[in-house]
């Protein structure tokens, strides 16, 4: 059993201690917090895998809004699924109920990974 | 199964948009699953910038939206191989498909439904690493797209340079 959502967290470390890092407008572009990667600094963010989709996202540690959580995982989902998770015709699919769909071979993934679409692999019947 | 690293040195990771195919060569380390059931836990990434002078890169773990065609084996010293010297080979059929070229280079996803890794970092003595966390790896399932296979790439979407670096991803296949 999980008892944090935290305990989940991957580790990020970006070390720039010797270099001059990165400049703040160029920071701001690439969606990273300028005050953690400029020159000298060192920063150290946690990374969570999105139970969805499979992917993994740092959390900015400068970020002020809430996660996204979803309910029936129990679990934080990065900021696209949780777009998606609000549409009509959501399927809930964990990415682990999905792996084992293509893993079974009976089934391929089509369409982007927050928004999956599971299609049966059919065989070609002679005659 | 067990633990593998693909390791790239001296790479010059140019700066190219995602959404479009890669124009260079030898500018991006990509990861494809050898089969359509396997499934592959990508578990760190590490990045040493190698650069002379001050370059702001813009590296971004992502999916791919249109495959390569035909992967060109990897060469020295770029390379692949298990962690533990005892490793068995993967099963013929299954055998993952780590490369840095291709005959046509893949096409990294700027589907806005397909997350990316963001590893920006300053390759003038840069360093960034990504560990995840125990069954919060990045997933790659089967070997079309978007899910079988991931890119490390330097972004210019993003505003990302191109600069030389250093990096390994570990990953562990089934």
């Amino acid at each position: 059993m999980t008892l944090l959502r935290t305990s989940h967290d991957g580790e990020m470390t970006l070390d720039h201690t010797a270099s001059p890092g990165i400049p703040a407008a160029d920071a701001e572009r690439l969606d990273m917090p300028a005050e953690l990667v400029g020159e000298g600094k060192k920063m150290t963010a946690a990374v969570m895998g999105c139970p969805h989709c499979g992917g993994c996202q740092m959390l900015n540690p400068m970020r002020k809004r809430p996660r996204n959580v979803c309910h029936k995982c129990d679990k934080y989902v990065c900021d696209i699924c949780a777009g998606v998770m609000r549409q009509p015709g959501y399927v809930h699919r964990t990415i682990e109920e999905i792996a084992a769909m293509v893993h079974s071979g009976k089934w391929k993934l089509m369409g982007s990974m927050s928004n999956p679409m599971m299609i049966p692999v059919t065989e070609a019947v002679d005659g | 199964m067990a633990k593998r690293l693909f390791t790239s040195q001296g790479l010059t990771f140019t700066g190219q948009a995602a959404g479009s195919v890669i124009g260079t060569a030898s500018s991006y380390m990509a990861l494809k699953g050898g089969a359509s059931t396997q499934i592959i836990d990508v578990l760190e990434i590490f990045i040493s910038g190698m650069a002379t002078a001050s370059t702001v890169a813009g590296m971004i773990m992502d999916r791919v939206s249109t495959l390569e065609t035909t992967p060109t084996a990897l060469a020295a010293p770029n390379r692949d191989g298990g962690m533990n010297p005892s490793i068995t080979a993967l099963v013929s059929g299954s055998t993952v498909v780590p490369f840095v070229t291709a005959s046509t280079q893949p096409t990294p996803s700027n589907t806005v439904t397909d997350i990316a890794l963001n590893l920006a970092l300053n390759l003038f003595g840069g360093i960034v690493r990504w560990n995840a966390a125990t069954t919060q790896q990045w997933w790659i399932i089967g070997n079309t797209a978007p899910a079988g296979e991931s890119i490390l790439f330097n972004s210019s979407t993003g505003g990302g340079s191109t600069g030389l670096a250093n990096a390994h991803i570990m990953y562990e296949p089934y």
